[in-house]
Order: structure tokens, then sequence, then C-alpha cells
């Protein structure tokens, strides 16, 4: 099971989005997780363009070994998604995991769709993130045993995170205080990307369609095709 | 398990590192009530910034298209004064523009020579910066006219008016990915779907993603569009090739599900931002009627007409809409008769006038905010299209609404101020105190 969050994380999380939006003078809604009313068109019956190739760099799995990135986004269709473990944004980093989690339910009703697919959950945090901390992030999902691989990875340091961040267009915010300085890790725009077996992006999930049984079908359209290839 | 405590000063040293001289902006959008769903935040306080992509004149101020940036913020020294020009060189017919789905890039499209030019606004909002044009849009999808742009995830949806083969309207849709790279087209449907015939055309995109539905309308291609207004509606064969057609897209496959016929030139679409709603709306130019796109109690999709904008006799040419936050209020905007209409919504079946007012001598868009107190209209509908003489009025005008009357702030002369032509609006606000890790996250286009 993914780890507790600090409650006291969560409200002084929360006490600085307030902060922020009382600044502006806005009585702003948090948006909400995705209401879908409609049934997804079946797998393979659509396209999904390329729409970027993945980028590559060097990052550390959950026991601290050194890898390429790449190693994470070929051979297997990849759903990644950059989160750090003390996020509370209802729309950032915890819904990108429960529709993970809920994917990854679909997909091991399927052993052979899921033997055929890969996730990843990469930190945008190479300082708090430890190796140490993504493994007590993910848990049991990390389990190499399971049939879906599911890596919990960081960097070294901002210099090997940027050329990822950069390449898939993941922008993160950073709160800062009144003279300026950086205070605590704000706000991103929650993205999941999924990549196909060669490491071409060939969706892009944000909150208003993170709905997992399309993405399922994603994952199978972009398995029928590497078949068919 | 026990849960991961933060270092404070670690992370402090880490996002120090992360953070980098460019800030982010609270939110940017624009019209704030029309933008794609798939943008960042929306501003739902004062916006700061109004941008104006601004059509070049010959022999007024260095005659290029240029993007404008206006002071809107009451609280400063500039309140209602042009702060910042950038011109982009040229005159191709300047139009439309609409922001990536992180509001840190505003894409500009030119109808005549088919550039599309990417602003930086998200760096500093107070002076954009042109980072890339794009010039391959007719080469890669034989459609000319980039019209509408409509953000999707890490990608831009761009609705093209017209075609390289005859310069008609069939035309399509292109997607680019957020760095400017051209990853695929969709044509429009022609011949016959769901036994309507479908016209190929295209105008403005609208997408509801609860519905997993993209929604089309359809208006003229660059034979028509750059045609002289005068000279147009006396070729009786050239006022035949207006779009007739809506059109219902499966979103997730880009595929054409069903045609609707809508007479006049369907033009802007607005999906009701209300919970629980099912339906958008839009007016058509030729005929004067507004249009409503819902989905019956079986589920299945019709669209018909549920009002009249004035008197169609008289043509007054309903060009831009934008729809109340909460789906029951509707400015319209006629240009030819220079009035900004307000229609109750309360029943999107059978929408009522309640105010009109003439703002100008022609009018074309109108944006409004969130909270539908400010109200910002322009005047320029196309460079060919514009009234002569005296009444080629060309400015951006804040009028307030207090729920009974438009009252007029300030007027900023596009001419007097040697700008040009005063066409499509953006709003962005200053960035708070919140940086942005841009060089880790920034897909900077290229």
């Amino acid at each position: 099971m993914p780890r507790r969050i600090d409650s006291r994380l969560i409200r002084r999380a929360c006490a600085g989005l307030l902060v922020c939006l009382a600044a502006r003078g806005e009585a702003q809604e948090l948006p909400r997780a995705p209401h879908a009313d409609f049934v997804p068109p079946p797998a393979g019956s659509y396209e999904l363009p390329v729409i970027d190739k993945a980028p590559n760099g060097r990052v550390l799995d959950s026991d601290g070994r050194r890898w390429l990135f790449s190693r994470f986004t070929r051979g297997r269709v990849t759903l990644v998604s950059f989160i750090y473990t003390y996020c509370v944004d209802p729309v950032g980093c915890p819904l990108a995991y429960e529709t993970m989690a809920r994917l990854r339910e679909l997909l091991l009703a399927r052993p052979e769709l899921a033997r055929a697919t890969r996730f990843v959950s990469l930190s945008f945090d190479p300082v708090n993130d430890t190796p140490d901390a993504m493994r007590a992030y993910g848990g049991k999902f990390a389990d190499p045993a399971s049939p879906l691989q599911w890596f919990f990875l960081t960097t070294r340091s901002v210099e090997d995170l940027a050329p990822l961040t950069a390449g898939f267009g993941q922008d993160v915010a950073v709160q800062v205080d009144d003279t300026g300085r950086p205070m605590r890790l704000y706000n991103h725009m929650l993205k999941v990307f999924l990549t196909d077996a060669r490491g071409r992006i060939r969706e892009i999930y944000s909150p208003v369609f993170l709905v997992p049984e399309m993405m399922l079908n994603d994952i199978e359209t972009l398995v029928l095709e590497q078949h068919a290839d | 398990m026990k849960p991961v405590r933060v270092d404070r000063r670690r992370a402090v040293a880490a996002l120090a590192a992360l953070a980098t001289t460019s800030m982010l902006p609270a939110a940017a959008g624009a019209d704030e009530t029309c933008n794609s769903p798939y943008l960042a935040s929306l501003i739902k306080g004062q916006e700061d910034y109004v941008h104006v992509w601004t059509l070049g004149v010959k022999s007024i101020g260095d005659g290029s298209d240029k993007l404008v940036t206006v002071d809107v913020n009451p609280s400063s020294k500039r309140y209602g004064k042009v702060v910042h020009t950038l011109s982009v060189g040229g005159r191709g017919e300047a139009h439309h523009m609409g922001f990536t789905d992180d509001r840190r890039y505003l894409w500009a499209g030119r109808l005549d020579d088919n550039k599309i030019f990417i602003f930086d606004v998200g760096t500093n909002p107070a002076k954009p910066k042109l980072v890339r044009t794009i010039t391959d849009l007719a080469s890669r999808s034989g459609f000319v006219g980039p019209h509408t742009f409509y953000a999707m995830p890490g990608r831009m949806l761009v609705q093209a008016l017209s075609n390289t083969r005859d310069h008609g309207g069939v035309t399509g849709m292109v997607a680019y990915n957020n760095k400017g790279d051209f990853i695929a087209k969709y044509p429009m449907p022609t011949g016959t779907l769901n036994n309507v015939a479908a016209d190929g055309y295209g105008y403005d995109i609208g997408i509801n993603p609860q519905k997993n539905v993209l929604l089309t309308s359809s208006f003229t291609g660059w034979n028509n569009y750059m045609m002289d207004m005068g000279k147009l509606i006396k070729d009786a064969e050239a006022m035949k090739h207006f779009g007739t057609t809506m059109v219902l897209w499966d979103l997730k496959a880009m595929k054409p599900t069903q045609v609707f016929s809508v007479p006049g030139s369907p033009l802007e679409i607005r999906w009701s931002l209300r919970e629980g709603d099912n339906w958008a709306i839009t007016a058509t130019a030729l005929t004067s009627k507004l249009w409503l796109v819902k989905q019956d109690a079986a589920g299945a999709w019709q669209a018909k007409e549920v009002a009249t904008i004035g008197d169609p006799a008289q043509i007054p040419l309903p060009v831009d809409i934008s729809i109340g936050a909460d789906g029951r209020t509707l400015w319209v905007n006629t240009f030819m008769d220079g009035k900004t209409r307000l229609f109750d919504l309360g029943n999107p079946e059978a929408p009522k006038q309640v105010y009109e007012k003439v703002t100008g001598k022609q009018v074309n868009m109108v944006s409004q905010s969130w909270d539908g107190k400010r109200v910002y209209i322009t005047t320029s509908l196309l460079a060919n299209w514009d009234k002569k003489g005296g009444d080629d009025e060309q400015f951006l005008k804040l009028f307030h609404w207090d729920g009974h009357e438009l009252k007029e702030q300030w007027a900023i002369d596009f001419y007097k101020e040697k700008l040009g032509r005063a066409h499509h609006m953006k709003f962005t606000a200053r960035p708070q105190k919140v940086a942005l890790a841009g060089a880790i996250g920034d897909a900077t286009p290229h």
C-alpha cells in the first residue's frame, strides 16, 4: 500500500495554497477528479499519433543504482508520471497515483496485457525523494514478481532531472517567500505520459482525462500496434 | 509505515536549484469562460494584461502585424495604457490566438500567409517574447488559414479554414506538439454522414472532455475571407461558399461521428461550464440565429435553432460570443450595427435577449472576466471586411457590467496609437510569488 501522508505536511501545504490564493483575492476551487460520461472507443479502433520522442537521461532506481532512463521507456508500453512523495494536491500526484493503482488492477486482470506494460513514477525532487523514500512510497506496487512492472525512480541531482522534465514538457512550480527565495514545492501541472515500446510519447493525460478504462484501451491499442509491426 | 519527513533546509536548497528567473503567471487565460478545458488554472480574480493580436495597416505606424499588450489592472499607474508592442513583420491577416495547456505560451495565427507565432507570455507577461514561428502548416497538411488554437495536453489543435488546392472552404485540423512540431492532420468530413451532407468546412473547436466529444463549426475559405466584403456580397456564386454544418467528433479517436445541418455559417462554439450541463451554443453569421447542440433524454446529440439575433433581414452579422461562467448568459457582438447584446440562457432551449447597447461603429470580439464584471471589446473582423472611412473604428474598450448596464471605462484608439486593427484578445496575470522551474519543465518551442 502507498505510505500515509504526514498530516502536518498536508496542513502546511494547504495553508500555503490558501495563502497564495488569498494573495490574489480569489475564491478558487480546486479542480476535481475527472468525471467521464462516455464509453471509450474500443482498443485498436483508433490511432495514437506520435507526439514526441521520450527524452533520455540518468535515473536512480529504488536500490540506488544508476541507469539510463531509456531502460524504462523501451520494450514495453510505459506510463510515466512525475511525482514527489509528499505532494498533497488533490489533482496532482495523489490523483495520478490513484488512477495508476486502478489501472493496475484492470491490467492485472489481463496478465498478457500487464506483461506488455510498465509503470514509472519519477520524482522531481532529487533531494528529499531518495531511493529509500521512493521504495517506501512504492511499497508493494514495486513488487518485481508482479506481471506489471512498476518502477519508482528518482535522480541524483537537478542536473540529471532537467533533461527529463524538459523533454517531457513537465513543468513544476515553486513557492517562494517574501524575499523571493524558494520555500517548498508548490504545485505542478499533472500530466501522465504514455510511451510506446519504442520510447515515443503517444498520449498525454491531464486531470480531465485520467480515465483508467480509456487509458487501458490506449495501452492495448499500442500493444496491438506493436504486434502488427 | 512511517511518513517520510521533509528536511526543510534540504528542500530549500533543492528548490533554489530548481527555481530560475522565470516566473509562473498566477494564471493566464482569456475570455476565461471559453478556454480549453485542458488549460491550467483560470483567472478568477483581476486580470493584469490584455494582449491584442493586431493587424498591421499600411502607413500606420510600422505597418506590421503586432501583439499589443495593455495594462488593465486598475491599481496600476499604467491602467488602460499600452505597455508593450511586439511587431512580427509583414501583414498576413492576423486573426486568433490560444494558450498552450501550461499557459506559458500564446500561439497566434495569420490567415493569409499561414504563419503561426509562438509568444512566451509566462516569463514576463508585460513583455511577451517571440520564441518560434511555425511555417509548415500548408506544406505538412494541405490546409491553410490557421484559425482556432485549442490546447490539448502537451499539444495544440489548430483548426484551419481553407486548403492549398483551391483556396475553398474544405479544410481540416492539425495537431502540433507544444514545441511546435507537426504531429497529425484531421480532414473535416465530406460526403454524407448520418444522412446529412458534410461540407468539409471548419471554423471553431469546442471540447467537452466529460462526454469525449469535440464539436466543430464552419465558415468559408481563403477565396472569400480575403475578398473585399463589398465585392463579396455582390458575388452570388461566392456567397454560396459558406459553411452550413457542425460536426461532432469522437475526441479520443479524432473521428467524425455526426454532422448537423446548421445553415448560415456557425462560428464560435461555447460549451456551458455549469456542472451537469450537456450543451453548447453557437451563432450563425449569415442567418443571425443562435443554435443549440444538446444531448437529448436518450443521449442522442441534436442541433436546433433556438433564438434570433436582431433583425436577420438587416444582416447584423453576429460574430463573437462570450458565455457566462455559470452558463446562464451570453454576450453576442453584431458587427454591422456595432451592438453588444446580452441573452438570458436560463432556458438554453429558448434564449431571450435582455439587453443591448451600441458599443462601436463596428465590433467583433467580446471577452469577459470570469466574474462577468468586465467586458472587453475590439473591432476588426478581417482586413478586407472591416468598414471603410469614418466607420472603420479600431479600438479596445473596457466596459463594466453591473447587471443592468455596460459602462465604458476607457478606450484605446488603435489608429491614433498607430497600432493597426484590433482583433483577438487574451488575458494574463502578473507573476505571483511563485517561481517556475523553467529550466526543468520548460518544453520551450524551438
